[in-house]
């Protein structure tokens, strides 16, 4: 049986003062641009859509066939793919997507 | 390029780079569930026998490409199901035109003879070629 669920502590009234007046970091704003207006899950397409093409996908599934498929977590394999899969895009799509990112960025007012 | 323009190049690509590595996590975290679930309900079985076969394919077809086996030994080649066959075919049969006893690998000349120029066999003229012929003179 699990343990109760814990919940965090409540924030005292002093923190939740703070968190008001604190300014949301330029990243942040640009995430949230990037997510209304649709732009993200575009992107996170587009690059799906690439990576498929190039075979980078049954690449790393093959790879995890490799390791072995015995009680293996998603953590696992996470950890597994994620240093051979940042290195294994091809350039030409890492500058497809790096070129949109930025025209977005261009594009949004600040 | 002044300073702060470059600076501001600068900023922009690393705001791209973030972005593009969060978006790229995102897309690791998807194969690996999907990876993890494959794994999990045993549907690679299939995949792992094909590839497999693949991979022997592959070995043969490297095998009969490879320059340094066809000449030479030709009569040992072995293929795909592991039969080898001799240069010449061996089967003897019956010749459908005149009746005699053909090696198979020598029945293509065989015909030529006994269906065409040679040993005065030539195909019997009926009436109607031989008026043909005669008409066209």
């Amino acid at each position: 049986m699990r343990a109760s669920i814990k919940r965090p502590p409540t924030p005292d009234a002093e923190e939740e003062e703070e968190d008001q007046h604190r300014e949301a970091s330029l990243e942040e704003i640009i995430n949230i641009k990037l997510i209304e207006s649709g732009e993200k899950e575009r992107l996170k397409e587009l690059l799906r859509e690439r990576l498929n093409e190039c075979g980078w996908k049954d690449d790393m599934k093959s790879f995890t066939r490799k390791k072995g498929r015995n009680n293996v977590t998603v953590d696992d394999l996470v950890h597994l793919i994620t240093p051979k899969g940042r290195a294994a895009v091809p350039d030409s799509v890492k500058a497809e997507l790096l070129q949109r990112i930025r025209s977005f960025l261009h594009s949004t007012p600040l | 390029m002044s300073a702060s323009d470059e600076k501001n190049v600068s900023d922009d690509t690393q705001l791209a780079s973030h972005f593009f590595g969060e978006l790229l996590d995102s897309v690791i975290m998807d194969v690996a569930s999907e990876c993890h679930r494959i794994a999990r309900l045993g549907l690679d079985r299939n995949l792992d026998d094909e590839e497999e076969e693949l991979r022997l394919s592959a070995e043969a077809r490297a095998r009969v490409a490879d320059p340094s086996n066809s000449e030479a030994n030709s009569k040992y080649v072995v293929d795909i199901f592991g039969q080898t066959h001799p240069a010449v075919a061996a089967e003897i049969f019956d010749c459908m035109n005149c009746g005699r006893s053909i090696v198979a690998g020598r029945f293509a000349p065989h015909l030529e003879k006994c269906m065409g120029k040679g040993r005065k066999a030539r195909v019997k003229s009926t009436r109607s070629s031989t008026a043909a012929a005669a008409q066209n003179r």
